[in-house]
């Protein structure tokens, strides 16, 4: 249930509220908004009763919330969520973009992407020092190395990290070097990891299962808002089908949908989205055109020598290329890179 | 195998090499583009050598085909094609905008979309006369009726018609009337309909299965070229996935992968892609930003009256404003909207 204040409803009838929801045994929620003051309410096991609210000062109305999702419902909250990433905004007017490698391999390596993707006009930098690799062979990442190097990388360029956190135990530490934390696909419903982001300080980038549903993934999302940390941002990056000829099959369905069901800000992976280099460009251009509020998109000095995604990797020179076009269409829907 | 010949090869050279062709027991298909003549060679090529080809007189090279459709593939005909819908041009520089009911329900309805969609910037008019309906209970479509009314919404405005057909015991009356014959997602793999397909000479918009790979549905497109009809364009309209809370996922990938793979022309129906009214426009954009050639989009006069696919019709207020924003995307990409 979501309580909505009145515009002239005074801090004290505002606490009286929140005071009322704990003595029911509930959790109260508050939900910062440019127009109103609402409390959100988690915790019941049935509906609420709305009189329970609707008769104390300052409330102007009790609402029940459709949704099985709730804090991250737009619902609950209409303004769209704008997520601060040192310093830069996901969720506003301009649409962010994040680049880099998949893996974090070398110091010269992240350097080399890190200036090379700032030159072409990234304002975030992802790669990953913990990898979830299919195969338990293949290159696991730096780990702690990696995030070391991803920090004198941002000491170097100016620009946010974004790396991937894979378990409860390392979290702390990918938190202390990551500007913005990444929760990869395969851990989406991972509801221990997912409750333990909700207690740090740092934005979260919850990238969908492969095979989860839109009302799946949102839930995802609320474990980590209901645990606490409201500065969770979706990324779309493809899902499994029957289709071979792409690596995944990218559901650009899933941000219109998105951003009509939730207030949180959309980044979409076109990467992973296909899989194959030729292609991305393409992808970035049409989620840029479905209305994404950020991309992110894999860039590797020399793709070919890339030790994870290196099929899926773009170049500096066309990862330019691909700016280039994003811009196009960003100028054409309003939004400034 | 394909045989392309040297930009100055005479007639004559190139008929020797058909005729090469067909002493083989193999089948010739001439393809001919600006910039170069070629002989696609369709039939069991394994025990054909390119080189006795290759050294023919006027052949600047001969080499087979790596993927299993040939006279669609991309490998075979690079420009692409331009397909010429009696006057309006599909595949070329602009974007094709094909618009209107799911179904043909009255004269009125159909002249009034037909009008609306018109002044909105469309150059294709769509509506179903024979519908696959899910359930046989549901309306079936006018038929013979529905494609009367087609016919005189063209007269009226100008609009060419795109309109399906499901069997082929209708292919010649469809054909008689409709400027492109659509191909349902529920047939396109029904190989009798494509065969005859083959025989029309009107160009043909053939939609993706529902679970239809790429290179199944590329494959569909060969049987139709394969028959003896070039005028082949394809359109995705959403494939189905585990996600419940859309109708389909509409599967953009497919454009920049079947742009790379085929030479056809590509459209892209958000309307069934989504299945949502008022998320088609967000996926229009996207499909025009992708690459693709067109768009083909449900609108009517009163959606919510609609005898099929209500929910995803637009009102003409709406379709206005997605050509608006459409517009916007194909200027920035510099593609005009036709």
């Amino acid at each position: 249930m979501l309580v909505v204040m009145k515009p002239t409803a005074t801090d004290a009838q505002v606490d009286a509220v929140v005071e009322k929801i704990r003595s029911l045994g509930l959790m109260p929620h508050a939900i910062p908004g440019a127009q109103r003051t609402a409390i959100g309410i988690t915790g019941n096991k049935g509906g609420l009763d709305p009189a329970l609210f609707e008769g104390m000062p300052g409330v102007r109305e009790a609402i029940r919330v459709s949704q099985p999702f709730k804090l991250v419902s737009r619902e609950v909250k209409e303004e769209d969520t704008v997520v601060d990433v040192a310093g830069v905004q996901l969720g506003g007017k301009r649409l962010v973009v994040i680049a880099g490698p998949c893996s974090v391999e070398s110091r010269e390596q992240i350097l080399e992407a890190a200036r090379e993707v700032k030159a072409a006009g990234a304002t975030l930098l992802r790669g990953g020092a913990y990898k979830p690799r299919t195969s338990p062979y293949e290159f696991q990442g730096l780990a702690e190395e990696g995030l070391k190097l991803l920090a004198l990388a941002r000491e170097e360029t100016g620009l946010g990290v974004v790396t991937e956190a894979m378990d409860v135990e390392n979290l702390a530490m990918v938190a202390d070097y990551a500007d913005l934390v990444q929760i990869g696909a395969r851990n989406m419903q991972n509801f221990s990891l997912l409750k333990q982001l909700g207690k740090i300080g740092k934005p979260v980038l919850l990238k969908r299962g492969a095979s989860a549903t839109i009302r799946e993934w949102l839930m995802a999302a609320e474990y980590v808002v209901a645990h606490g940390n409201p500065r969770v941002a979706l990324c779309e990056r493809g899902i499994r089908t029957f289709e071979t000829a792409t690596r995944n099959t990218l559901d650009l369905n899933a941000v219109p949908v998105l951003k009509s069901l939730t207030h949180l800000p959309v980044v979409v992976d076109p990467s992973h989205g296909i899989g194959l280099r030729a292609h991305v460009p393409a992808m970035a251009r049409a989620a840029v055109g479905a209305g994404a509020d950020g991309l992110i998109v894999e860039v590797h000095p020399c793709p070919e020598k890339a030790l994870s995604d290196g099929q899926q990797s773009l170049t500096p020179g066309e990862f330019a290329g691909l700016m280039a076009q994003v811009r196009v269409i960003a100028g054409a829907v309003g939004r400034p890179v | 195998m394909f045989v392309a010949m040297k930009p100055h090869a005479t007639e004559a050279e190139f008929e020797a090499v058909i005729d090469k062709v067909r002493a083989l027991g193999l089948t010739p298909h001439p393809i001919s583009g600006t910039e170069r003549r070629v002989v696609a060679v369709v039939g069991n090529t394994g025990a054909v050598d390119p080189d006795d080809f290759a050294m023919l007189p006027g052949v600047a090279e001969a080499l087979r085909v790596s993927q299993p459709f040939k006279l669609v593939n991309r490998e075979v005909k690079e420009e692409d094609t331009v397909l010429d819908v009696d006057g309006v041009e599909i595949g070329g520089r602009a974007i094709a905008v094909m618009a209107g009911p799911c179904s043909v329900e009255s004269r009125e309805q159909i002249l009034e979309t037909a009008r609306a969609v018109k002044m909105a910037g469309a150059s294709i008019l769509r509506g179903g006369a024979w519908k696959p309906r899910t359930s046989p209970y549901e309306f079936q479509g006018l038929r013979e009726e529905g494609l009367k009314l087609l016919a005189e919404a063209r007269e009226a405005t100008g609009l060419k018609v795109v309109t399906e057909v499901m069997s082929t015991d209708t292919v010649d009356l469809v054909a008689e009337y409709a400027d492109i014959l659509q191909v349902g997602a529920r047939n396109m793999q029904n190989y009798p309909l494509l065969e005859r397909l083959g025989q029309v000479r009107k160009p043909v918009m053939l939609k993706r299965a529902l679970s239809g790979t790429i290179k199944e549905w590329l494959m569909a497109a060969e049987y139709i070229v394969a028959k003896g009809n070039p005028q082949v364009m394809l359109c995705e309209r959403g494939i189905r996935t585990f996600e419940t809370a859309t109708r389909n996922t509409l599967d953009i990938n497919a454009i920049p992968v079947l742009k790379t793979l085929t030479h056809l022309p590509v459209i892209v129906d958000p309307s069934h892609g989504i299945g949502i009214r008022k998320h088609v426009g967000a996926i229009a954009r996207a499909g025009i930003a992708a690459g693709a050639d067109g768009i083909m989009v449900e609108v009517h006069p009163r959606p919510e009256k609609a005898l099929s696919d209500g929910h995803q019709s637009l009102s003409i207020p709406e379709f206005d404003e997605l050509m608006r924003e459409v517009r916007v995307i194909a200027l920035a990409i510099e593609r005009p909207v036709l």
